[in-house]
Order: structure tokens, then sequence, then C-alpha cells
């Protein structure tokens, strides 16, 4: 039972990091018909700087999310404007296709930078825990957790409460009139791209705490997101923390009761058996371009 | 409810063209490719004899695995329009199953390649069946997932494959002086016979099909295409050949690891291959396939590989998707077909003129026989949108031989009715029968099959198609032996140039779809359904934005059918040509039917009147009558 709750509660809080770097993911997607398969590679981005800042200077890992939140806001603005932008009326498959690109381009350079070998930031918490009765939590895991659910409900308040929130949603649900009552669709997309991208920078910076990391790493992430983005349904947010919350508990329940080495196998079983079963997931409004007649 | 499809144009507008490039097979035996072609090939046959250099032997054996897989995925990325980012997965399961094959049961190598094309197939076929329901992006994050799971298998699947230990296959046992021959020619034998299957499935009704999915999938459904069938074959058949390679390839390198076998660079490298190269060309893939693997073992002995490695394949990838997304081959043809066509105008802004008709008398709209039978019947259909009612329990009866029309006012639910019928939206109640079946739940292609085709208010043609192509693609009926019926030449090729000459578009064979104006889209939606043999022949707003000389052919047209024993139902706004075409006349509003009978008893029914027509409605002078 201890090991039960135990699993269900570390299983929560990861997942908890998960729905914060999901839901950049599924935000991109939701506006921008675009799946960023560089996603993942812009959270192994940050998990670099992070050690960096946190090598260099002493920097805790998580108060590096206050540097790395804007430059990485800057960094997915910049990008938008410069490789996806340029292809946005192109059909869907070219910005996966690019975006993969990029995603191996920066996988490449951060190799070169940092080299090809497994890094992991260890704050002076790394080794302790809370012990409440026979249950026993890694301090990182509860303070990324925590971190993670705060920078997800600001994140929050922006779609919901500013005009900013307003016009991506517009623009997610009817470009078309979002330009007709004077919202500029590029720019508001660039902004989202560069939201999304700052989420991972958030999430990145956590994940740091709580993975060991290498350039590589990138690939088993974006497949973990996007099997959490498919759980939920595409474009749902909400359907994202749901997503990665179910994720994250079903992986620490393989770890504990079949084994960690299938543990990275949980979130492709939930593609195929999500797109066998209900391929718009747990939240996900039918996808226009879904099979009429399924 | 309007239906997306190509975009509409302005009847006249003249939209690109070009004269169509001539179709004789001689003609294009003669142009300088073909020689050029012939050369690359006669090199690459004869390269291991005529040179020991076994770097460069090295070097093309692993471009021709490249190309087998290029050439694969070119069935489904290029023909059917569906991105694969795991197909490099295929070469990984076809030397497992080589190596494993080799270690527990014995035997050459050689005897389990064919075997290793029957795995990747059938477990791409399976990949098949869970993608039958996911489109686009689903269907990309689906392929990534195979390949992470399958290599997470060979990982952790110790008691089959050893691990990460892999598994070590035995040395060749020819003579050294034959150098890599057997791996040499065996790769080349393969990618001929892919290239041939290639060149095959572009001529056939399966590429057809494929294509038409690419295009526009729910339109392929309405015209016959039973999608998720041609979509199963075509993974199927895009990961047999390179199954196959890939048991070579794990014979050659003689070491099979999961790192090794399903790292994603080999799947990007296909994938590049494809893009750079070409999609949907024959050579473009192979093309493409050498390029890269030059680049690739430049990069490794240049710079060192890894992270290099990476860096190009990556830079190049975003580099070809931003400048060259149509690839070389489709860009080079571009360029030289401009310029070869310089200064001359576009076919398709000709006037059409009478001498395109094919003589013949209009009968005078024929009222059915008292005693026809209903060859359609809608029982209380209905269908909700959220909260909004389109259609609200409409019932009617089409009887056969007639050409009945579904008027109504602009939202009363007349398109949604025929998406209903035809299977692209399902009601959440009701019945329809066709020729004495029920027919709601049966997919799209199943109804096309028993004679229902129908064309969309917005023209969906597949616009990449020629006219030709566009037409021979529906399919009357389903067994597997149709899909390899010819269909650029031959007997269907004929029918349709056939009923292309009946609604005066022959001269058009070769055009792309979406360089022909919008009227003349509409005949050739026309002619791609006759293709069908269809009993009932449903038309969303014929005489909609068109000229007034093609509305007055398309009523002539529609009256020959209907002498030669079609029914028809259509749904037109234009008054004139709908009253003195049709009968009976069926009136919808809000989703409901409020009338039917002759058109001089809808135009005066006071209900019709206060509906639809309004109260100071007179006919002048319906057209043809």
């Amino acid at each position: 039972m201890t090991e039960f709750l135990q699993a269900l509660i570390l299983g929560l809080l990861i997942g908890g990091v998960y729905a914060l770097l999901a839901s950049g993911l599924t935000l991109i997607f939701g506006v921008m018909n675009v799946i960023n398969i560089a996603h993942g590679a812009f959270l192994i981005l940050a998990a670099f700087v992070t050690w960096s800042l946190w090598r260099a200077i002493g920097l805790d890992p998580l108060l590096a999310i206050l540097l790395l939140t804007p430059a990485m806001f800057a960094f997915g603005w910049l990008l938008y404007n410069a490789t996806i932008r340029p292809i946005r009326k192109a059909p869907p498959a070219a910005s996966v296709l690019l975006t993969f690109g990029v995603a191996l381009f920066l996988e490449g350079i951060m190799g070169v930078i940092w080299g090809n070998t497994s890094h992991s930031v260890r704050p002076s918490y790394a080794n302790d825990s809370f012990n409440i009765g026979e249950l026993f939590l890694p301090k990182a895991q509860v303070y990324g957790g925590l971190v993670a659910i705060v920078v997800l409900a600001s994140l929050y308040l922006v779609l919901t409460r500013s005009w900013l929130g307003r016009a991506i949603r517009a623009s997610a649900v009817n470009p078309q009139g979002a330009e007709l009552v004077g919202v500029n669709v590029a720019s508001v997309a660039a902004l989202t791209f560069a939201i999304g991208v700052a989420s991972a920078g958030a999430g990145g910076a956590i994940a740091s705490v709580l993975y060991p990391f290498l350039p590589g790493s990138h690939y088993q992430w974006i497949a973990r997101l996007l099997g959490i983005i498919v759980l939920g349904g595409m474009g749902s947010l909400p359907g994202a923390v749901i997503g990665a919350l179910c994720l994250g508990v079903a992986e620490l329940m393989t770890v504990t009761y079949i084994g960690p080495e299938w543990a990275t196998g949980v979130p492709y079983a939930f593609v195929f058996i999500v797109l066998l079963l209900r391929p718009q997931g747990i939240l996900g409004t039918r996808l226009r371009q879904d099979v009429a007649t399924a | 409810m309007t239906d997306a499809g190509t975009t509409a144009v302005a009847d006249g507008t003249l939209k690109g063209g070009g004269a169509p490039p001539s179709r004789a097979p001689s003609n294009a035996l003669r142009s300088p490719w073909t020689a050029v072609i012939a050369l690359a090939i006669l090199f690459v046959a004869a390269f291991p004899v005529v040179s020991d250099d076994l770097y460069y032997q090295n070097m093309f054996i692993l471009s021709m695995v490249f190309a087998i897989g290029a050439v694969g995925l070119n069935i489904i990325t290029g023909y059917a329009g569906y991105i694969s980012l795991g197909q490099g997965a295929f070469i990984g399961l076809g030397a497992y199953t080589v190596g494993i094959c080799v270690t527990d049961i014995g035997g050459s190598p050689w005897v389990w390649v064919p075997v290793a094309g029957l795995v990747a197939g059938a477990l791409a076929a399976l990949l098949g069946v869970v993608a039958m329901r996911a489109r686009g992006h689903a269907f990309v994050i689906l392929t990534i997932a195979f390949l992470f799971l399958v290599q997470l298998l060979a990982t952790n699947w110790d008691g089959l494959t050893n691990g990460t230990g892999g598994i070590t296959l035995p040395i060749p046992t020819w003579s050294a002086e034959y150098q890599y021959w057997p791996f040499y020619y065996a790769l080349f034998a393969l990618l001929a016979v892919s290239l041939l299957a290639s060149w095959w499935i572009r001529r056939n009704k399966f590429g057809m099909g494929l294509i038409a999915i690419r295009e526009d999938e729910d339109k392929a459904a309405t015209v016959g295409v039973s999608t998720p069938t041609y979509k199963i074959l075509a993974f199927a058949a895009s990961a047999v050949f390179v199954g196959m390679a890939g048991g070579v390839y794990g014979y050659y390198i003689s070491f099979i690891d999961p790192l090794g076998m399903f790292n994603i660079l080999l799947s990007v490298q296909i994938i590049l291959s494809l893009l750079l190269g070409g999609r949907a060309t024959l050579w473009g893939p192979v093309l493409g396939a050498f390029a890269i693997e030059w680049l690739n073992e430049t990069s490794n002995n240049e710079f060192g590989g890894g992270n290099a490695r990476l860096l190009i394949f990556g830079g190049l990838l975003a580099l070809v998707v931003l400048f060259l997304p149509q690839g070389i081959i489709p860009t080079a043809k571009r360029w030289i077909e401009s310029w070869r066509t310089r200064g001359q105008t576009g076919l398709a802004g000709e006037r059409l003129t009478d001498i395109d008709l094919p003589d013949r008398t209009a009968p005078a709209p024929a009222a059915p026989a008292a005693s026809a039978r209903p060859l359609l019947e809608v029982n209380g259909l209905e269908k909700r949108f959220g909260g909004v009612r389109a259609v609200d329990g409409a019932s009617f009866a089409v009887p056969e031989g007639s050409i009945t029309a579904l008027i109504g006012p602009n939202g009363s639910g007349k398109t949604t009715i025929f998406n209903l019928i035809g299977g692209t939206m399902a009601p959440q109640a009701g019945e329809v029968f066709f020729d004495g079946q029920r027919i709601d739940g049966k997919p799209p292609w199943r109804r096309a099959h028993l004679g229902l085709g129908r064309t969309f208010q917005i023209t969906r043609l597949f616009p990449e198609m020629t006219v030709l192509e566009n037409v021979v693609a529906p399919l009357r009926e389903f067994h597997i032996g149709l899909l390899n019926a010819d269909a650029v030449s031959g007997r269907e090729a004929r029918r349709a140039e056939e009923l292309l000459d009946f609604v005066g578009m022959r001269k058009y064979v070769d055009v792309r779809a979406s360089a022909l104006s919008y009227g003349q889209q509409k005949l050739v939606e026309l002619a791609q359904i006759l293709m069908l043999d269809p009993k009932l022949i449903m038309l969303d707003e014929p005489a909609g934005g068109i000229n007034p000389t093609l509305i007055e052919r398309i009523g002539e047209m529609i009256r020959e059918l209907n002498a030669r024993g079609k029914t028809f139902l259509i749904v037109e706004h234009n008054m004139p040509f709908v009253l003195g075409l049709c009968n009976p006349v069926l009136v919808v509003a809000r989703g409901q039917t409020i009338a039917s009978g002759t058109p001089d008893e809808v135009q005066h029914d006071p209900k019709v009147l206060d509906a639809y027509l309004g109260e100071d409605f007179r006919l002048e002078e319906p057209v043809g009558a």
C-alpha cells in the first residue's frame, strides 16, 4: 500500500512537470496546427543552460526559471519568425519536418557545446527527502512539482485573463474571424510559439534536477510529451494536464510494478491505444481532419 | 454547410495552365533524361566490376539501402501524402529478422531475406490498421512512437534479440576476390524491383487512389476509394522492400544492435533523400539517397561524424522545407516547363465553343411514370451540430428515372442532406434506402460502389492530378485484383476519354485540374462521377458560379444522361434552370421537407412562396422549356 501511495504521489508530482511542458506543446498545436517536434530539444537546451548557470555561479535551478523563461521566450519568438512564419500557409507536413530539422540541429549544437555525456544538476537539497510516515518523497521532486504548478497556473491566468490570451484563443478557434476583428494572427502565432518555448524553458530547468540528460534525450522527451497530448486530446490545455498526470502516474506504476526498463514505453503505448480506441483523446474535440465516418 | 475543397475560381479566370505535355511514349524515350538515367544505371551496375575501390563500393551499397527505403517511403509519403518519421524502423526490423532466424534456426542469411520483407510488410500493415483512423499529425506521431517502441522492444526483449548485446552474423563464405559483390547486386536487384513497383503503382488504379487520398481523402471516399484498405496496403507496400534491404544490410555490416539499427538518423536519411530528390517522382528518391549518403560519408570523414552529421542533416532538412519544398526533380521540371512554354496562352483560358459539343437533341423533360419505384428513399433523417438542427426529420423519395430537384433557402440543410446520403457525415437518426438497400451506416465508398455518385457545391477535383487522372481515379467496385488494373492507358483510360468527350473536355486530358477554370472543373467533376456508372447522380448546385452558356449546356447533358436511364437529384438555386429541368421538385426549409410536386404545383404552393420563393415570384421563361 505504501509502495502504491508513494508511486501515486511521485507520479502526480512528476505529472505536474509534464503538464507544464505539454501545455506549451498543445498550445502551439491548438493555435498554429503545428506539431513542434523541437519541443523536447528546447527543454533539453534549457536544462543545459541551467546546468551551466549552476556550475558557473551556483544558481539554484528553480531560481534559474526566472532567467530562462524570458530568454527562451525571446529565442522562441526569433525562431518562429525566422523559420516557421515563412511556411505558415504550407501544408501541415512542412512544419513537422521543419521542427524535426530544428530539433536535430539543436541536438548537434548542444553536442558541440556540452558534449554527448550525461549531465545532471545537483543542488544542495538533491539528496534530501521529506519522510511522512512510511512515505519517502525526495525534496527535488516536491519542489519541482510545486514550482511547475505555480508556472502552469500563471500561464492559465495569462491565457484566460489577458487580451493576449483572448487573442490566442480567438486565433485558435477561427483564424480568419480573429483577423477580421483586428487580431494580427501572425503576430499572435509568434507570441504563442514564444510562450510555448518559454514554458519548455521553465519545465526544462525543473527537469534538469529530476532526470539526468544529454543532447539525445530530447527524443525520449518529445515522445513522452506527444503521448501526453495525444491522450489528453490534441490542442486541449486541460487535456494536456490530465494526460500529463496520467502519464506521470503510469510511468511510476510501471517502474514500481513492472520494471524501470519498460517505463519509457508507456507513452508509446498511450499513442497506440488512444489512436486505436479514441483518436480524439480524452478531451479533444474531433479534429476536422479526422475521418468523418469513423 | 459548405464543403471545403479546392479554391473556387470565378468562371473564365485564367489560372496558369500551359500546353499539355505530350503523352506519346516514344517522345519520352527520346528525351535527354532517358539517356542520363540509362548512363547512371549502367555506371552503378558496372561499378564494382570495373573498380575495386571498396570505399565507393561501400558508399554505393549504403546509398542503395537508403534509396530502397526512400522509394518505399515515396509510396505513402509521395503518393498517399502521409509523412512517416519512423521509416528507418523497417531497416532494423528486416535486419533483426535475418539475425534472429540465422541464430535460432540457422541457414544462410540470404534465405531469410525474403522473410525479412514479409515481417516488415506485415508489421507495416498492422501499423496501417492503427493508423486507419489517424490523419495528418496523429499519423506522424504514430510513426515516431512506432520507431521508439520497436527500439525499446529490441533493447528489452533479451530472449529474442539478446538486448543491447546485439546479434553477430556469420562472416560471408565467398572468396575475397568477389569483395562485396553479392551484397551490392542483391541491393541493386531490390532497388530495381522497388522502382518497377513504384512506376507501376503510379500508373494503376491503386496509385490513382493513393494520390486521390493525398489530395482530398474525404472526396476520394465518395468516388469509391476504400481509403482504409488503400492505406493499409500502401503501408505494407512501402515496407516490404526496405525490410528485405534491411536484411541484406544487417548481413553486410554483420552486427545488429538496437542503437544502430533503430537509430532515428536512418529515418532522417530516408526522409531527407525523398524530400531532396522530389516526392511523388520515380527517380527523385534514388537521386536524393545517393546525394545524402555522399553527404553522410563526407560529414563522417571530414568533420568526424556525430554532431556534424546532426548539424548537416538537421540544417538541410530545415533548408529543404523552407527553400526547396518540391525537391530537385519537380523544381527542375517546372523550370524547364516554364522555359519551354514561355509566351504561350494557357489552354484553360480558351473559350468553350459549340464544336466541342457532340450533337444531341434535347428531349422535353419527362415526368416520371406514376408507377416508378423510389430509387432513393429518406425517412426521418436528423443531423444536429451542437444544438443546431441542420436536418430535422427530412423524409422524401427520388423516383427512379426522374430528375428530382431539392430546393430551399440557404441554410435549410440541403447540402447536409447530400452529405448524409453520400456518407461524408453520419446522421443521428433516420434511414436512407438506396436501390432497395439500407445504406446509412455504410462507408461512402460502399455507397459509391452501389451506384451513388455526387458532386460538391464547390468543386472538389484532386488539384495536382491531371484531368485524365481525376476521371480514372473512381472505382465502381472493389476487389484486390482491380488495384492492379492499368489506369492511365488501356480500357479505363479509353472510357475516361469517352466521358470527357461527352462533357466536352477531351482536349484537356493532360492539364492539371488546378489549372482549370471553375466551370471546367464542374464539367470534369461530372465526368469523374460518371466513371462510377452511377444509378443516381446527385449534383450540388451544378449551375452555381458559372456562365449562362455553360448552364444551358449542363442542362442538356443532364437531360441526355436522364434519357439514357440515369436518375438525378439536384440541389440548385437557379429557379428557371430547376423548373425547366426537374420533375418532381422537393422543397426543404429548416431541415424538413415542406412540399413536393411538379414544378407548377410547387411554384404556386403558398408554403413554398412563404418559405423560399417569396410572394412576388414569377417565372418569366424557363430555360430550355
